[in-house]
């Protein structure tokens, strides 16, 4: 399994980032223009459209999305639901 | 039959100037070798920072473009941040000792207020610039999440390394660092 970390942020503020809470995972930099963000629905339009929603996509071998949820606040968000669902995946691949 | 030994002579000096090339090389370590000692994290030699101005506690203008030449110590601190309290006269000495010789030391303050920054800086006798960020602007441009974090920025502008946390920036590695930067020309060999 593969996670990706996608923002708006520039690539500079992300290896702060990463390296301030030690991700073992990429980050990815859809700075300036936020094309993948928008194509994934993300954009938050209550900052103008100018940073992404948290939204968590799970993605199979095929490239198919299987799951998908969506941080409603601003602190943590519950992981279990996306770790049984990509074990559930697993499995049947 | 007498320019043979004139053609040895020549090859020997040939020899002799690669060995001194070679020893100047040992002598001077890359960047990358002196980041090490101070755990610093290094960044690839194309990323710059984002450009940011701002005012310092005492009204005065400050701005990255505005430095461009020397090499900059960013540090992102706050009042209420007591590893950043001991860092700060460290900061201080370096200015006052490598500032003539083209060190811009500049602290970035996490969201506090001029007059809380203007005290603090009376306090610990501070004479390099002090900037503001009141809405964490330049904060969130650098990726700052934890105080200090502090960056190092070439004579050429590109990013050299990032320090999450204190160091001993007077310490023998951080000057050898910091002299080796100096001793950099503004534009590196190949490089715009």
């Amino acid at each position: 399994m593969q996670i990706l970390g996608i923002s708006s942020n520039n690539p500079f503020s992300q290896k702060t980032f990463a390296d301030s809470l030690k991700l073992p995972y990429p980050l990815l930099s859809d700075f300036p223009h936020l094309k993948t963000i928008q194509s994934y629905g993300g954009l938050n339009p209550d900052w103008q459209s100018t940073t992404a929603v948290r939204w968590f996509f799970l993605i199979d071998q095929q490239g198919i999305v299987r799951g998908k949820w969506q941080g409603t606040t601003k602190d943590v968000f519950a992981s279990e639901p996306i770790l049984k669902a990509a074990r559930e995946l697993a499995k049947k691949q | 039959m007498a320019r043979k030994p004139r053609f040895k002579m020549v090859a020997c000096g040939t020899v002799l100037l690669v060995a001194a090339v070679n020893a100047s090389a040992v002598e001077q370590p890359p960047i990358t070798e002196l980041l090490k000692p101070l755990h610093l994290s290094g960044y690839s030699s194309s990323m710059r920072p984002p450009e940011f101005s701002g005012l310092t506690a005492a009204n005065r203008s400050v701005s990255l473009a505005g430095l461009r030449g020397r090499v900059i110590v960013i540090n992102f601190w706050a009042t209420w941040c007591q590893e950043c309290r001991r860092e700060m006269p460290v900061f201080e000495r370096l200015h006052r000792e490598f500032g003539p010789q083209g060190l811009s030391i500049i602290a970035i303050n996490a969201r506090e207020g001029a007059t809380a920054v203007r005290e603090y800086s009376k306090e610990l006798g501070l004479t390099f610039p002090l900037v503001l960020d009141p809405r964490g602007v330049i904060n969130s441009a650098y990726g700052v999440i934890g105080l200090p974090t502090t960056f190092l920025i070439g004579r050429d502008g590109r990013a050299v390394a990032l320090a999450i946390g204190p160091r001993a920036w007077s310490g023998k590695a951080a000057r050898a660092l910091i002299q080796a930067l100096l001793a950099e020309p503004s534009t590196l060999k190949g490089k715009p």
